[in-house]
């Protein structure tokens, strides 16, 4: 077992610049998901780390160890991607012990040592009944069952996965989920996990790392993360639906602060108004919860028009068009609309997330983290 | 006007193979229906039937009222997309875009009105000069739907369009099939394997399973009153849960049994039990229905917690009872530990059981 640090780390390729100055510590034991859109530097991360890319300047470190110059052999990393990469001419056995019979770990395990590990490689991955077949002979997940057994049979102080169920399928990356984390449960080992479905990171991580353009945009644990946005973006990222973001202009009305929101002031929480002062152009972040359908009366509604609704479930969500951003959530109320509908809607302010206009950062008024 | 009919339709390709088996299935003028199911349970071949793409095995397939079996593809005034865009990669997207109608000798003047008005639709009218290798994946399926639409098909038949999008685009673009198909109001058939992205879009959704249709409904209707298991397990976003119990008792006293607990059910289960009772069943509930209750209540399954996975504002929890594994779905406030003892408690109202055979013995008529 082993902490894993990224300090002060770079990396292009040619002009684009992947990983830029990204100092980072996967705490010893933690499941650490590093999560963003594509080209955000996140797999270019871990295969610094598998030394399969060499970083222009900064240190990797596994155990206090630097690893930069070390041989990827040499650096006892556990590493499965996306596509399983396994022997088409091996049995899962023999996929198994191939680590174990590396050249360079030649002596190192015995034959009966090999045998034990991959048995019980094998019981923890429920694949014991599969040893003898070959790759073509299993389905997507057992094959993924597989590449994992192989970079788990060494007990390598650090596991690095890359995007390891993406592309099974809906049903199967559900199973898989579950088991991935209760592999980590029984083993404990450091993990980092590279993916872009945020379902998968806070359903799986100890640690989210959100990353953005080659940067670390935020991280913290997913719950801490998914309700304390640091950015705008991380909003923008987070939830099924993620947080919808609106425009607003900060006034100060008779009784206070308000937001003025397409055309309507809505008063902003009494605890926010140490954080924002009238003038400020500021993007509000909102919960699917925190938006529903206004009633006829009600005063303060935005006015909105459906652009597309869909079923998800047993409850119909709605994006809603509205004057400087889009509104999605969820009710389970059966209406029926037509694309284009108007529709006004009520924002529960109260437990909105405020954003600078021009900078996306969080605006808050203390007690509160923000990025890194 | 398009109505759209199968009366006992079967495919049976030449080697023998049934790939679709004596389906009856209306579709209704202006109605957006998705075929789903697994991969070689019969959706394509279906939609390919009804283009006239494949011949007709068996059976009769009647457009507004008119058998068409053997009319040609081209006088079906069906407009097809395909998972592969298939685009003329040396014409510009004007182009591709108004060769449906060149081919049908339409005026220039009015080629280019229908153009325009398809391309503003899709908005892709700054893409026109550009051609398609110049183009992203999903600005392809733009111009692959814009030139189904531009001549006003009478029906459009969807084979995976979003097949291979990125998956938030995919989630993004059928939105916007749906929105298209409100704002042109033409009977559509869209074809799937993915249950979300067929309870996003349609209207009615045809579940099949190797070559039989299974049932017909809404989302909701096939959510909350699945016919079999198969059924049961396909639709939903966290697959249903099994749990294996039988019914125990008569009447008043009638009671479905998991385990050493005795689940008191509902007047739905009352009224099958003559039917069912003494049968070793497959109890299928929801993650949604399922409740975790503490353990020193007493009530419910005892379980204890296997794996908690936060997703925002719920959390999926899966929890190992004696003899099955069951998920549930809490509030993120009240996440419970890995290791910890609960009860599980059922919503016996939203329950089905599924006998032997997978039949949902609830939802099927008396013998």
């Amino acid at each position: 077992m082993a902490e894993i640090r990224f300090e002060d780390v770079y990396k292009s390729f040619g002009t684009k610049a992947a990983v830029q100055g990204v100092t980072l510590a996967c705490p010893d034991e933690r499941y650490v998901c590093l999560l963003g859109p594509s080209g955000c530097g996140k797999t270019t991360m871990l295969r610094l780390l598998a030394g399969l890319e060499s970083p222009e300047r900064g240190d990797l470190l596994v155990g206090g160890e630097r690893i930069n110059d070390l041989d990827p052999a040499a650096r006892n990393v556990g590493l499965a991607f996306q596509n399983y990469a396994l022997y088409p001419n091996l049995t899962v056995r023999d996929n198994l012990a191939f680590p174990l019979r590396a050249p360079r770990r030649r002596g190192q395990f015995s034959t009966s040592d090999i045998e034990r590990r991959v048995d019980e490689i094998a019981s923890l991955l429920k694949i014991g009944e599969l040893l003898h077949r070959r790759p073509s002979q299993l389905s997507g997940g057992q094959q993924q069952r597989v590449a994992l057994g192989r970079a788990l049979v060494r007990h390598p102080p650090a596991l690095l996965l890359d995007e390891p169920i993406t592309h099974l399928d809906a049903r199967l990356r559900y199973e898989m989920r579950a088991e991935l984390k209760t592999l980590h449960q029984r083993m404990r080992t450091t993990t980092i996990h590279v993916t872009h479905d945020q379902q998968e990171a806070l359903a799986l991580a100890d640690v989210i790392v959100v990353m953005r353009e080659g940067r670390i945009e935020q991280m913290g644990a997913p719950l801490e993360v998914f309700t304390r946005p640091a950015t705008d973006f991380v909003a923008g990222f987070l939830g099924d639906p993620p947080y919808s973001l609106i425009d607003a202009e900060v006034e100060r009305g008779a009784s206070g602060l308000h937001a003025r929101i397409a055309g309507t002031a809505l008063p902003l929480p009494v605890s926010m108004s140490p954080a924002v002062a009238a003038g400020a152009r500021i993007r509000l972040g909102l919960r699917p919860k925190h938006i529903s359908i206004a009633s006829s009366d009600d005063r303060d509604a935005i006015p909105g028009n459906v652009y597309s609704h869909e079923m998800v479930g047993r409850e119909l969500q709605l994006l809603i068009q509205v004057e400087g951003g889009w509104l999605r959530f969820r009710t389970r109320d059966r209406l029926t609309f037509r694309a284009g509908d108007p529709l006004p809607v009520r924002l529960d302010l109260a437990q909105a997330r405020l954003f600078d206009h021009g900078t996306g950062r969080a605006l808050t008024a203390g007690r509160d983290s923000t990025a890194h | 006007m398009s109505r759209i009919e199968f009366i006992g339709v079967s495919k049976i390709y030449a080697d023998g193979t049934p790939a679709v088996r004596e389906l009856d299935l209306a579709i209704e003028d202006n109605e957006f229906l998705c075929l789903l199911g697994p991969s070689g349970c019969g959706k394509s071949s279906t939609v390919r039937m009804l283009a006239g793409l494949e011949s007709v095995s068996r059976g009769a397939i009647h457009l507004d009222g008119r058998r068409i079996n053997e009319l040609p593809p081209q006088h079906r005034n069906a407009a097809m997309v395909f998972e592969n865009y298939a685009l003329y990669p040396h014409l510009n997207v004007y182009n591709n875009l108004a060769m449906p109608l060149r081919a049908q000798g339409m005026r220039r003047a009015e080629i280019d009105d229908k153009v325009r008005a398809a391309a503003d639709l899709l908005r892709i009218s700054d893409l026109l000069r550009k051609r398609p290798g110049q183009l992203s994946g999903g600005e392809k399926q733009r111009v692959g739907i814009g030139r189904a639409i531009v001549r006003h098909p009478a029906m459009f038949l969807m084979d995976e369009p979003l097949g291979h999008l990125e998956a938030y685009l995919r989630v993004e673009f059928r939105a916007e099939i749906r929105r298209l198909h409100e704002q042109l109001g033409v009977t559509t058939i869209y074809v799937t394997h993915d249950q979300e992205e067929a309870a996003a879009t349609a209207d009615r959704i045809a579940i099949m399973r190797s070559g039989s249709l299974q049932q017909v409904g809404t989302i909701e209707d096939l959510m909350d009153r699945p016919c079999n298991r198969f059924v049961g397990e396909f639709i939903g976003e966290i697959p249903m849960n099994f749990l294996s119990s039988r019914v125990t008792g008569s009447d008043g006293s009638a009671a479905v049994q998991i385990g050493g607990t005795a689940f008191v059910p509902d007047a739905r289960v009352r009224r099958a039990l003559g039917r069912i009772r003494g049968q070793e069943l497959a109890l299928g509930i929801r993650a949604e229905d399922v409740q975790l209750a503490n353990a020193l209540d007493g009530e419910g399954l005892p379980a204890s917690i296997a794996v908690v996975e936060p997703q925002g504002e719920r959390t999926v929890v899966i929890v190992d009872t004696e003899a099955d594994r069951v998920t549930c779905v809490v509030a993120s406030d009240e996440m419970p530990a890995p290791g910890e003892h609960v009860r599980v408690l059922l919503d016996m109202s939203r329950a089905h059981l599924f006998d032997h055979s997978g039949t949902n013995v609830l939802e099927s008529e008396p013998a």
